[in-house]
């Protein structure tokens, strides 16, 4: 049993690339200065599914996506080895897959067509303007779901336990738990809990993905995956080659091994489009007549797309685009209050042309202001980030969303330049203001304002109370020269539920229609 | 303070110290030796500066008896860098913290309850890098250890409020003078809203009294007003160097009210013109008159 298989070799990769992710997963956090140290997007730059529809959508190409070609040239050479060796999903839904032991059968022949359909369909989009990959790529996939509801599932759960025994106040039990705490917050806990909107929706939807292995193994990969189908493409004629000997006797012990439907048991039919590399067929085999090697020529086993269902996948990815842009938030001229994004985002058309969700921006928030949006940014929008100044402000001093997005949908800008970004601008509620309705000293907006000249300067008043006493207070007022909508005044408004100072997008730097004053201020870059 | 002062007064009080104590007439020369009521130490380099104004108090062997766990409470609200004079300086936090240990401390614990990211704030304020280096705990705060606390105060009856500092054998406080525009200065009374727990920014209401109400219970063994750069403008958060003045400067003392009331000079203000020093005077909780302090001078 000591000896190592292939299999076995493969599990170890799988296991090391898994933790890999996991690291930079959780690096991906600041630690007080604003650079985080590691490559933390990298399973994301060496993503060519990304790669090539950012690339048709934005006409755009980032700067290490030439990691991207490294993989897909990788994938001629030896087949979809990524997907069994690497991909951390597909290592997730390995172990998934694991818990249910009788195997149950393909759900149909035909099945494992379906992902190049879904990839016929998200490249037409795309090369048409319209950015879905990163909804199904399975690294934005899982990047997303790890950082919105996986790992703050995770973090409360733990936290929950620790606390619990803090608060039982046990001799002996508690020092220690204590102390395994101070561990995991030093370790992988993250700096604070983190909150998103929509957590329990996108674990759902990940919890999903992994129970589909309880139908048929590898579900995602077989039939749903869009890169799997991208790199699928590309190894159809790999140089790793599957060979089977004279020894066969057709005994068909490989056919229930096979992670994919690549079709070992039939010899000449076995699709190179469809084997990840697991090498479970050469394991297993009684006969040892099965062997991977380099070799020429062309494998038998087909894709056999229907070209009638490419052409209505093609049809459908492209009707999509009218579609979603009948929507009046993609209207010329259009501007949200509440889409506040990003420092350093692109105009809003370019900026969903370029944004993949993958949530890196969210998870790195070191505020946790940023959020994903369902449909408030249109079905088109569907989770991309918005900073939602109550839940967590822009930190003036941080550039770390812009230097973790893959596809430059938010710019990696020095910090000079991003202190000059406006988000949008803060405006008084006076209604709900302490200082004008309530005749109640407050100053917070202005004492919290980050901006070196206060974007907020306060106005001293005399003012009377119910009673006709007269009270000197001051009333804060907000300077739109200076303001840059960080929603710091916002997030610390001791006004609880809706504030008496709110960001709006109103005045947003990122494009020149959304300008509040007729002269913009400076630092408009796209003036 | 003159040189020649200053000699005098180390003569007075090394020959205080050589005599046998408990004799009733020198009584009023011991106490000389434990200090002055104020210090107010004045030099280029930071760490000298403090530990000038240390000895001068009665050294900090005064303050920190041997395996004493002793908090320091600077201002690190903001994430700013040390030049801006949002924070305290991060030489002063280091040198008290040195001279914790050589006093005998067992432990020196360095914290504050940020407005800004708290990672960030303790990074960029160098204060962080400047505790490490003395060997000094530099912890965040742990949302579990505030703690109701009854005030019975004017404006506030309970808050909660950082347990720790009720926990440790010694609070050193270590604020840094910037301005407000509600309390008008923030110095050391306003730097214990970074113990206060709960809402915080609902004190504004009554910010004056609340101050007063925190130092009821808050009771700093010490207090070192960091004066080395002032914020005299955009404060507290800062961020415009034109608005920071150079003084090189650090106030120390045990009464609290008096070292803020000191502070308001360096603005060019008097203790009287703070709401919320007056108040504390006038609750006893201090005292607010320079003229009946012994406050000593020292050029270092």
């Amino acid at each position: 049993m000591s000896e190592l298989t292939l299999t076995r070799a493969r599990r170890i990769v799988q296991g090391l690339f898994l933790a890999l992710f996991l690291f930079l997963f959780i690096q991906t956090e600041s630690k007080g200065t604003d650079e985080l140290g590691w490559p933390v997007k990298l399973f994301l730059d060496f993503d060519p599914l990304i790669f090539l529809t950012t690339f048709l959508s934005s006409h755009r190409v980032e700067g290490l996506f030439w990691l991207s070609l490294i993989l897909a040239g990788l994938t001629v050479v030896l087949g979809r080895v990524f997907c069994g060796w690497v991909c951390p999903l597909g290592t997730l839904n390995n172990l998934a897959g694991s818990l249910r032991r009788k195997r149950p059968k393909p759900p149909g022949p035909g099945w494992f067509r379906v992902k190049y359909y879904i990839l016929a369909g998200l490249l037409a989009s795309s090369l048409f303007g319209v950015q879905l990959a990163g909804v199904l790529d399975p690294i934005s996939l899982t990047i997303r779901s790890f950082s919105l509801s996986l790992y703050p599932a995770a973090s409360y759960a733990i936290t929950s336990l620790f606390d619990a025994i803090y608060r039982l106040n046990l001799p002996l039990v508690t020092p220690a738990s204590e102390a395994v705490y101070g561990v995991l917050k030093k370790t992988v806990l993250p700096f604070q809990q983190p909150w998103f909107a929509q957590g329990t929706f996108i674990g759902l939807l990940f919890l999903g993905v992994l129970a589909l292995n309880l139908v048929q193994r590898r579900f995602w990969c077989r039939f749903l995956c869009p890169l799997g189908a991208l790199l699928g493409l590309l190894s159809r004629h790999s140089v790793l080659r599957r060979s089977v000997s004279e020894e066969c006797d057709a005994c068909g012990a490989c056919a229930g091994v096979c992670q994919a439907d690549a079709v070992p048991a039939g010899k000449d039919e076995w699709r190179a489009s469809e084997c990840l590399v697991c090498n479970n067929c050469d394991d297993v085999c009684p006969k040892n007549a099965v062997s991977f090697g380099l070799m020429k020529g062309r494998p038998r086993g087909g894709l056999d797309l229907a070209r009638r269902n490419v052409m209505a996948s093609v049809f459908a990815g492209a009707f999509a685009v009218p579609l979603l842009r009948i929507s009046p938030l993609a209207r010329p001229r259009m501007s949200d209050a509440k889409i506040i994004r990003p420092p350093g985002s692109l105009g809003e058309a370019a900026f969903l042309q370029s944004c993949v969700r993958c949530g890196e921006c969210m998870k790195v928030c070191i505020t946790g202001g940023l959020q994903p949006t369902l449909l408030e940014a249109g079905l088109e929008g569907l989770w991309t980030p918005v900073l939602v100044p109550r839940i967590g402000y822009c930190e003036f001093g941080c550039t770390l969303c812009g230097q973790v997005c893959p596809t430059g949908a938010i710019r990696k800008l020095p910090l000079e330049a991003k202190q000059q970004v406006r988000l949008g601008h803060a405006a008084i509620d006076k209604g709900r203001c302490l200082p004008f309705a309530h005749a109640t000293p407050c100053i917070v907006c202005e004492e919290t304002c980050p901006t070196p000249k206060k974007a907020i300067w306060l106005e001293e008043v005399a003012v009377k109370d119910r009673e006709g006493r007269s009270i000197r207070l001051q009333q804060p007022h907000v300077d739109l020269t200076t303001c840059i909508g960080c929603g710091a005044c916002e997030k610390h408004c001791p006004v609880v539920g809706q504030p008496a100072i709110a960001v709006t997008s109103a005045g947003e730097s990122r494009t020149e229609e959304h300008q509040l004053l007729l002269r913009a201020p400076a630092g408009t870059p796209c003036a | 303070m003159k040189r020649r002062d200053f000699l005098k007064w180390t003569a007075v009080s090394s020959a205080g110290l050589a005599l046998p104590c408990g004799l009733p007439a020198l009584g009023r020369i011991a106490q000389a030796a434990q200090g002055p009521d104020l210090v107010v130490a004045k030099g280029a380099s930071t760490p000298q500066t403090v530990r000038a104004a240390l000895d001068a108090l009665g050294g900090m062997k005064r303050f920190v008896a041997k395996g004493d766990v002793v908090i320091l409470k600077p201002n690190i609200g903001w994430d700013r860098n040390p030049q801006y004079a949002a924070t305290t300086n991060p030489d002063v936090v280091g040198a008290l913290s040195k001279l914790c240990y050589e006093a005998g401390a067992k432990k020196v614990r360095v914290f504050d309850n940020t407005v800004n990211d708290a990672r960030r704030c303790y990074r960029q304020s160098g204060i962080a890098d400047a505790a490490a280096a003395a060997g000094a705990e530099m912890v965040h705060m742990d949302s579990r250890k505030y703690r109701d606390v009854r005030l019975n105060g004017t404006a506030l009856k309970s808050w909660p409020l950082y347990g720790e500092i009720f926990e440790a054998d010694k609070v050193i406080n270590v604020p840094i003078a910037k301005t407000h525009s509600l309390s008008k200065l923030t110095l050391g009374m306003k730097n214990w809203m970074g113990v206060m727990g709960g809402v915080r920014f609902r004190v504004h209401q009554r910010l004056d009294e609340s101050l007063v109400d925190l130092i009821r219970v808050i009771k700093p063994t010490l207090t070192v007003l960091d004066a080395v750069r002032i914020l005299t403008a955009n404060g507290p958060t800062g961020g415009d160097l034109g608005d920071v003045k150079r003084l090189d400067t650090v106030v120390a003392g045990t009464d609290q009210v008096a070292v803020d009331a000191y502070g308001a000079t360096l603005f060019g203000m008097k203790g009287s013109d703070l709401e919320h020093v007056r108040l504390a005077a006038k609750a006893g909780l201090g005292v607010m008159d320079l003229s009946k302090l012994q406050i000593r001078r020292i050029g270092v």
